[in-house]
């Protein structure tokens, strides 16, 4: 008898957890001690790494400490030169009329936890709703994107891996801004393009950036290397296989996030305003009477979607101009100047891409919120 | 329910429970993750066994709902698995108390198996579908270790004499 109350009460539970968000304070307060437990075993790993760090040997750490110093030199060097291309990107945006592009904020959370289920791909993050993490929030690691944020709790967040089977994530080939959409296989080491033409220029090497598409991710970080294209004449598209620059199974530290939650017509407004502001003081550089108005809405056409791969490369403005025209998809259309640009600013934002740019397929980028 | 008043030693099940819980989320090599044994299943099936006037399918529920939380499943999902164990270990109790050894651990086999696979057919429901049936594992090791958890709690409930 009390059996039958139990499993229709579970049931109850299960269909209201499913439909509404009735039951989120509960899990969250029942979070707040439970999740306690990842952080206890996590403790060993963490005691194991800070005795290592006590007694490991001088000659190491002289050593390491030296790599780091290059490793710093090297990527000043390159900020540097960040500086000035970010700088030029904004001014050439200006010339398109689309909106200038905002810095995002980062914040590091450290990794406590994997899911257990080993048929999803799921890490638990130390940074939570009190941290101002929010739902759906991208997550880095040194070398490309991650994840998002899937579900939130007080002071810890679960974070879904770019390689569960239920994620997908829309991207563009860097080196000539063909869009597809990459989804997860299970397997860490490995993303499949879905859909992607036989005659589509993508080779293997390619890299692959978020496209901004989606509307969840920032535009222009890496996702992946494309590993091996098939073309099967049976099948009625290519296989494509790509793997994952970030480390999805190693990474310990992650970066998350914090784009503002502004639309992009905002963003551009706003910009605008900045820059009008800039100009009456004299101080900003001279620029081409084409201020956008704060009414003025970029139009589609004036957004490539494809703009992260050109401003970088290009100095003039006649290579500026959309060497790409929204409307040729997958034909092919190498842009004159597009060298893969060197360094992509990773502060570039989707903020000109509007949804009116007819993205190839309108996914969201991902379909499984929560199981 | 444990920690009425006539109980003794009660605290002793529910630091197993706090350790079960513990086990059930600690991290473990990528090739072993498949083969975790269900170790709040495992315990509830032994307390069940040993008092089951005091540990019942209400505590195996609200362990439910802790490992839903755990796992972040839908509230209610863990919840139904431990109590249809519990449930079946409880109307098995008499027969069960008086096997050998490795007979409980087939009985125990077949109950997890069905749960695991309850399981499949709830995470099926929520569109989160694992591709294999690889999901019996789990039961299949609880089953070989249940004789070694077995008389681990055996040794424990005699020396504090819980009750």
């Amino acid at each position: 008898m009390r059996v039958l109350v139990l499993v229709v009460l579970s049931v109850a539970l299960m269909v209201v957890d499913a439909r509404f968000t009735l039951l989120k304070p509960v899990r969250s307060q029942m979070s707040l001690v439970l999740m306690q437990s990842y952080w206890i075993t996590d403790l060993p790993q963490r005691l194991w790494q800070g005795v290592a760090s006590q007694f490991g040997s001088r000659t190491e750490l002289v050593a390491e400490n030296e790599k780091l110093k290059t490793e710093n030199l090297l990527l000043q060097g390159r900020m540097q030169k960040l500086a000035a291309l970010t700088e030029q990107n904004v001014r050439l945006r200006e010339l398109l009329n689309s909106s200038a592009l905002v810095n995002e904020k980062v914040e590091v959370a450290e990794l406590i936890g994997m899911d257990p289920n080993p048929f999803t791909h799921r890490i638990i993050i130390n940074k939570g709703e009190r941290d101002g993490v929010i739902l759906g929030q991208p997550v880095l690691d040194a070398r490309g994107l991650m994840g998002q944020v899937v579900e939130l709790m007080p002071y810890t967040s679960r974070v879904l891996l770019l390689t569960d089977t239920t994620h997908s994530i829309p991207v563009q080939v860097n080196r000539n801004g063909l869009r597809a959409i990459a989804s997860g296989t299970g397997n860490p080491e490995r993303l499949e393009l879905r859909h992607v033409a036989d005659t589509a220029d993508i080779k293997e090497g390619d890299l692959l950036v978020s496209s901004g598409l989606g509307q969840r991710f920032p535009a222009g970080y890496p996702v992946a290397t494309v590993k091996e294209v098939i073309h099967d004449s049976g099948q009625p598209f290519a296989i494509v296989r790509a793997v994952p620059t970030a480390a999805l199974n190693r990474s310990r530290y992650l970066l998350l996030v914090f784009s503002d939650g502004r639309t992009a017509e905002e963003r551009a407004n706003e910009a605008a305003q900045a820059q009008e502001a800039l100009d009456q003081h004299g101080g900003g550089p001279v620029i081409p009477a084409t201020v956008p108005k704060p009414a003025l809405v970029p139009t589609p056409a004036a957004a490539p979607v494809a703009a992260p791969a050109v401003p970088a490369a290009a100095a003039t403005p006649a290579a500026a101009t959309p060497a790409k025209p929204a409307t040729t998809r997958h034909s092919a259309a190498k842009p004159p100047a597009a060298q893969p640009a060197a360094t992509k600013p990773p502060a570039t934002q989707p903020a000109a891409v509007k949804p009116a740019a007819k993205p190839p397929v309108s996914a969201p980028a991902s379909t499984g919120g929560r199981e | 329910m444990v920690g009425t008043t006539a109980s003794r030693n009660g605290w002793i099940v529910w630091l197993t429970f706090a350790i079960g819980m513990l086990l059930s989320v600690s991290p473990l090599p990528q090739f072993m993750e498949i083969l975790r044994p269900l170790w709040l299943a495992l315990l509830l099936a032994f307390w069940a066994l040993t008092m089951p006037q005091k540990v019942g399918m209400v505590t195996a529920w609200c362990l439910g709902l802790a490992e839903d939380v755990l796992y972040g499943t839908l509230l209610g999902q863990n919840a139904l698995i431990l109590t249809l164990i519990t449930f079946l270990v409880l109307s098995l109790q008499q027969r069960l108390r008086m096997f050998p050894m490795w007979q409980q651990s087939l009985v125990i086999l077949v109950i997890f198996g069905l749960a695991q696979l309850v399981q499949l057919w709830l995470s099926a429901l929520t569109g989160n579908r694992q591709p294999t049936l690889a999901l019996v594992l789990p039961a299949l090791v609880s089953a070989l270790l249940w004789p070694w958890v077995s008389y681990g709690l055996r040794g424990l409930h005699r020396r504090y004499k819980i009750t």
